[in-house]
């Protein structure tokens, strides 16, 4: 696994709520959104070295949360069937912006894999050899 | 234009693709990148500049000779861009977002 190359996706949204109410709905399972909502079976214990699991169709999701900062920060690990046995990280921080808050969620440690990618329309001329021989040529 | 769409857009013409292909086995001179194919060199000078500007490929001078490599570290942002994660964690956002511009949330 030593040299399994692992890449990083940033999302970023600016939420029209403060982030203690931000921060508060990202751990709440009713709010739809949240990783922990829609699960088919979901145990969450948020806490710094609690640990969540939730499936749905069958797919499982393990992890252990490493920060809790309430409204400022989240982290935990994340394994899952597309983790491909790497313990990923997901780190969640919220920042006022007058009276929004920008959330940015920064998922690490992902294995690069084909699998990894999605197909999605228009990328398939993309991903179908092009990048895949680059990766096998050790350009990427 | 933000380097993601100029990478998109560097990408997205066959001859700029077989292009990149043939400098990820090595960097090349000009006329061994144009030799393959069967156009004026003036257009492939084009499609250089297009890769140039999204960062895809850089020049360097070696004596009298110029080589042309590949610069992968732009292609790591499509890479990034399609990943699923990128994808499940985007329609996760957009829905959490969306609860909070609902009119009927109640808000104190």
């Amino acid at each position: 696994m030593s040299d399994a190359k692992t890449i990083e996706v940033t999302i970023e949204r600016t939420i029209p709520a403060s982030p203690d109410e931000v921060f508060d709905a990202w751990l709440d399972p009713k709010i739809p959104g949240t990783p922990w909502n829609m699960a088919d079976k979901l145990l969450l214990n948020p806490i710094v070295d609690g640990f969540f699991y939730w499936a749905v169709r069958g797919t499982p999701h393990y992890g252990r949360f490493t920060a809790i900062e309430r409204a400022a920060r989240i982290q935990h690990t994340w394994m899952s069937p597309n983790t491909s046995g790497l313990e990923s990280i997901v780190s969640v921080t919220f920042q006022a912006e007058g009276k929004n808050t920008l959330m940015t969620l920064v998922h690490s440690g992902l294995p690069d894999t084909d699998s990894g990618r999605s197909h999605e329309k228009g990328w398939n001329y993309f991903l179908d050899g092009f990048c895949s021989q680059l990766a096998k040529s050790g350009a990427v | 234009m933000e380097q993601l769409s100029e990478v998109l857009s560097a990408i997205s013409h066959p001859t700029r693709r077989a292009i990149v292909k043939r400098l990820a086995g090595g960097p090349a001179r000009f006329l061994d990148i144009a030799e393959p194919f069967d156009v004026a060199l003036n257009a492939i000078t084009k499609h250089l500049k297009m890769l140039e500007r999204a960062g895809l490929i850089e020049r360097e001078k070696r004596g009298r000779e110029v080589f042309i490599s590949l610069r992968p570290e732009a292609l790591r942002l499509v890479a990034n861009w399609v990943h699923e994660y990128e994808r499940f964690w985007n329609g996760k956002l957009d829905e959490f977002a969306g609860y909070f511009k609902r009119p009927e949330r109640s808000r104190t």
